[in-house]
């Protein structure tokens, strides 16, 4: 099976390097916002990250389905934003469980870094890992992310 | 000016009117960023004489020029201002990620001068600088605090604190962020004193450094560095308490029951040898720290059961352990929580219990006045109360609340003799009379007692450092020069933003390839240190003209006067012919007047004006 991010919510140290390092590789600067995934540090419990799962673990609701203008495809199991067909409604944004769907122009999201992704290179405690989906982990982070309150 | 945000912004909460002040390359080179930038605001922008509790005084909060970027370990802010405790100026730098969200903001420091009428925050997001009300938050912790902040304002934003004892001006209050701390010389009271109980920010720019791909290359570089020294592989799994042991038997220097004695018999049930496997449930890292110290520490039973930590550091393994005989780690854990919630620093806080504890042995205190026996052999209920007490100034808590200095003054009855400080700030957690030269350190740092401004501890109990080996920690031959060379180090250190556990693999010469990846800027070795020497200079020149001088940097009489009573150290202490050589030696390095005065040569050969 394809390779994915898996996130390891108890591993993670909230130091955000991952963040960092994939904004420079991608565009050569730093911003969270932009960033392709997200840490979250909510208290001194709780630092957990959030990784595009390419829908893996999305039954419905996902961007590929709601993406209206159908820009959104799966393509050998990742998901890929056709920038020419993105008419950069933000419906995807507003679905994607996990908060990693991006905009700025138009959508993008995670791309693997072509197969070696660099977050993974960075995170030093193991709290991404670049190996076969694990639905019960994205299930773990799904949960973190409904605890707004 | 690539790497930089190229503007300061100010507010004034008197005026309640925020300003935004641009600088240029000059400045940027003069004074790097971080601990450079918070000191040159506060040594301009505080007038002499001014009250460390007062409008006048400034509050400045600067990310060191590393901050934002993937530079492993890079990431720490600088506070600094002139502090109640010492009337000197003062930094607290910390590894809370305010620092980094100023600088997506816009600003590379923020400025904070005058006094609110009322309890407010300051919230900034890129451009949007409010001054909003705080009523609310008024003696709120530092968990409920950024919590209601966040639910306010999104979960993203970042916030740096006050707790109830910074409300209440005591001068051992630190400011909180990310459950780390500045802790050192009283900042927490000079936001209380403004009616600032929170910064709240955040920060959406891009930042963009000179050469992505070389600085990308740098940071992995390094991070395979840190991945294989033994040292950080022992701090991930123990944190920073991971050499007590060593400190504490091999080289018999871990102050223990106010200063009394230097080797804790009882270290065992406090070393994280053997805690941590038994009460870390996860590691924790300040922002962009690749090699996490942090510890979550969990207490899941017993009377202490709830505490949840970052913690415990080796400085409060010292202060609310050994310092006050606490051999009980849950109780060492809720007297940190304590301290953190109630936003005191941990080593002032724990070294004044440990203080009281010894005037009680002595009969100077009794237990009627305090209200229960703040001994030694009760520490582990005694600690955690007292902390609760001084934290609100609630009964005698009201009189240490203040620190060891005007503890004493508020006792008298020759307890001055027992309250082991300089400068009016306690020490941390290494008995200076078994390593000189550090005892030289806690005399010349600016900001009183303290192991970080020359991190001199690290080259006298491992023997060498940078270009020196064969450090004899009994000798005081050559400790000036070394300690004024390792302070502009450390000055370096904090204008970067980079942690002091990363000083063995990280020297100075090693930093230029990474500013100039970030700003493209080149630097030499010795331009870097000059720029410390500024920054140390403009610090002493500060606290001269406070009227802060040699006589008041003198080492405490335990120190000079009583000998280490056991252990490898024992018979070791520091002469007033020792201290009076060393702090000659030092004025002598730096260029100084015998005084503690830096001269108008020095200054006009650094550039202070």
């Amino acid at each position: 099976m394809t390779k994915m991010l898996v996130p390891y919510p108890e591993n993670c140290t909230g130091c955000r390097f991952c963040e960092m390092a994939c904004t420079i590789y991608h565009e050569g600067k730093v911003n969270h916002a932009a960033a392709r995934l997200q840490v979250h540090r909510r208290n001194v419990k709780l630092d957990f990250p959030s990784v595009c799962t390419h829908c893996v673990s999305c039954a419905e609701d996902c961007c590929v389905d709601a993406c209206p203008t159908g820009a959104i495809k799966k393509v050998e199991g990742r998901v890929v934003v056709d920038q020419d067909e993105c008419t950069a409604c933000g419906t995807c944004v507003e679905v994607c469980p996990f908060g990693v769907m991006r905009m700025e122009d138009k959508a993008y999201n995670c791309d693997l870094c072509g197969g070696d992704p660099t977050c993974v290179k960075f995170c030093p405690t193991k709290a991404i890992v670049y190996e076969e989906p694990k639905p019960e982990q994205y299930e773990k982070v799904k949960k973190l992310l409904e605890v707004e309150g | 000016m690539k790497g930089y945000c190229g503007k300061i912004l100010k507010v004034d909460l008197t005026k309640s009117k925020p300003s935004v002040q641009t600088f240029d390359e000059k400045h940027a080179r003069k004074f790097l960023g971080g601990q450079g930038f918070a000191v040159e605001i506060v040594y301009h922008g505080v007038p002499k004489g001014a009250d460390p509790l007062g409008p006048d005084n400034v509050l400045a909060i600067a990310g060191g020029l590393f901050d934002g970027y993937p530079v492993p370990t890079g990431g720490k802010v600088a506070f600094a201002a002139k502090s109640p405790a010492t009337n000197t100026l003062a930094e607290s730098i910390m590894g809370g990620s305010i620092g980094p969200e100023l600088k997506h903001a816009g600003y590379d420091a923020l400025e904070v001068t005058g006094k609110s009428g009322s309890p407010v925050y300051i919230f900034i997001e890129d451009d949007r600088v409010e001054i909003n009300d705080a009523a609310d938050l008024w003696g709120k912790d530092t968990r409920v605090t950024p919590e209601t902040l966040k639910k306010r304002h999104g979960w993203d934003v970042k916030v740096a604190c006050i707790g109830v004892a910074g409300e209440k001006l005591s001068k051992i209050a630190c400011i909180d962020c990310d459950d780390r701390q500045s802790g050192r010389a009283g900042l927490g009271a000079v936001m209380g004193s403004k009616n600032l109980k929170a910064i709240v920010v955040r920060g959406t720019k891009d930042l963009v450094p000179a050469d992505p791909k070389k600085l990308l290359e740098i940071a992995l570089r390094y991070q395979k560095i840190y991945e294989a020294a033994p040292s950080f592989i022992e701090d991930t799994k123990y944190g920073t308490g991971e050499f007590l042991g060593w400190v504490n038997k091999e080289k018999g220097v871990f102050p223990t029951r106010n200063w009394q004695e230097s080797v804790f018999k009882e270290r065992e049930k406090i070393d994280p040898y053997y805690w941590a496997p038994r009460y870390v449930t996860k590691n924790k890292a300040c922002f962009s720290c690749t090699k996490p110290c942090g510890k979550l520490f969990e207490v899941k039973t017993g009377k202490f059961a709830g505490v949840a930590i970052d913690g415990i550091e080796y400085e409060t393994l010292y202060s609310l352990g050994g310092q006050c005989g606490n051999a009980d780690v849950e109780s060492v854990a809720k007297a940190n929580e304590l301290c953190d919630l109630l936003g005191m620093d941990t080593i002032s806080a724990g070294v004044t219990v440990g203080f009281a504890m010894e005037l009680m042995q002595r009969g100077i205190i009794t237990e009627k006045e305090v209200g229960f026996p703040l001994t030694f052999d009760n520490a582990s209920d005694a600690v955690p109360k007292m902390i609760e007490m001084m934290g609100n100034r609630s009964g005698f808590g009201d009189v240490l609340a203040d620190g060891v200095k005007v503890a004493a003054k508020r006792i008298g009855k020759g307890s001055e003799r027992y309250a082991i400080h300089t400068k009016g700030l306690e020490p941390p957690a290494y008995d200076v009379r078994g390593m000189k030269g550090h005892g030289l350190a806690y005399m010349t740092s600016t900001r009183g007692a303290c192991h970080l401004r020359a991190g001199f501890y690290a080259p006298e109990l491992v023997g060498k450092f940078w270009k020196w080996e064969g450090i004899d920690r009994f000798s005081t031959a050559n400790k000036g020069y070394m300690v004024s060379q390792t302070e502009n180090f450390m000055c370096v250190y904090d204008s970067v933003g980079l942690c002091k556990f990363s000083r063995g693999f990280f020297l100075i010469a090693k930093l230029p390839e990474v500013i100039e990846a970030i700003t493209g800027m080149t630097y030499t070795e010795d331009e870097l240190l000059k720029i410390g020497e500024r920054v140390h200079n403009m610090k002493g020149a500060f606290n001269v003209r406070e009227g802060v001088t040699r006589k008041d940097w003198l080492l405490p009489p335990r120190i000079l006067e009583e000998p280490i009573v056991d252990g490898p150290s024992k018979g070791s202490k520091i002469s007033v012919e020792e201290m009076n050589l060393m702090l000659d030696d030092y004025m002598k390095a730096r260029g100084w007047k015998s005084d503690g005065t830096p001269t108008p040569e020095k200054m006009a050969e650094l550039g202070i004006d």
